[in-house]
């Protein structure tokens, strides 16, 4: 179970370039969905693969699954020999993704994000716009299941704004 | 607490036919619920997403917790 307060602080805190996609987005923006993980969109640029390692060594990061009796190294080697990863960690599970599915890399994914307040942070959160589109491509049918849901918040909220 | 428009409101819980708010209710969704969490900032909403996920982490020990000791009995 992930501690989402800690998370989103150790990642800002060690200015992080991250986008929160996935369950956890969809919460942000309304949906009473319940997850367990954060997914995080990263810009895979050297020095934020270093601001990583800073944000996320402190908890241990291994890749669930992994043999508890093998060794595992953390380190921005790891970090540029793949692009997706799913860690487990001292503050829960957390899921980096160099790309999301219909929507693209880091660059891409920020311009479908909006600056919200979370915890006294300001991160970014992937659009609703930008969650139907991954879930869309992602197309699972836990994917699918959330789609009337956020296509009625994407709704209430030009309503929203419409009425000011 | 944020405030969400009346009007905004009063069309959740009574989407007109044709709307993705009345495809959602149809699906299954509760528009009520999804009120509920509008009204809120979305640290509020994280806030009770970590408290919901400790509920069933609770939940799930406990129920573990209680088919291993009535293993033997079943």
């Amino acid at each position: 179970m992930i501690k989402i307060e800690l998370a989103i602080e150790t990642l800002v805190k060690n200015k992080v370039e991250f986008v929160i996609v996935g369950d956890i987005a969809i919460t942000a923006h309304g949906s009473a969905y319940i997850t367990k993980d954060l997914d995080f969109c990263y810009s895979r640029n050297k020095a934020n693969l270093k601001n990583i390692v800073s944000a996320l060594a402190p908890f241990k990061p291994r890749p669930r699954g992994f043999p508890e009796n093998l060794p595992y190294i953390f380190d921005e080697t790891t970090l540029r020999n793949a692009t997706n990863f799913t860690f487990e960690t001292e503050i829960g599970d957390v899921d980096l993704l160099g790309e999301v599915a219909g929507i693209g890399v880091f660059s891409e994914v920020k311009e479908f994000s909006t600056l919200m307040e979370l915890f006294g942070f300001e991160a970014r959160v992937l659009s609703i716009e930008g969650l139907i589109l991954a879930k869309r491509a992602a197309g699972r049918p836990k994917d699918l299941l959330v789609l009337p849901e956020l296509e009625a918040m994407q709704e209430s909220l030009l309503k929203e704004q419409d009425a000011g | 607490m944020r405030k969400l428009n009346p009007k905004v409101e009063e069309w959740l819980l009574n989407p007109p036919p044709g709307s993705k708010a009345a495809a959602a209710k149809e699906f299954g969704v509760d528009l009520t619920l999804l009120i509920g969490t509008l009204r809120m900032t979305p640290t509020e909403r994280l806030k009770e997403l970590q408290v919901s996920m400790e509920s069933l982490a609770e939940f799930s020990k406990q129920a573990r917790i209680w088919r291993e000791k009535n293993r033997d009995k079943n």
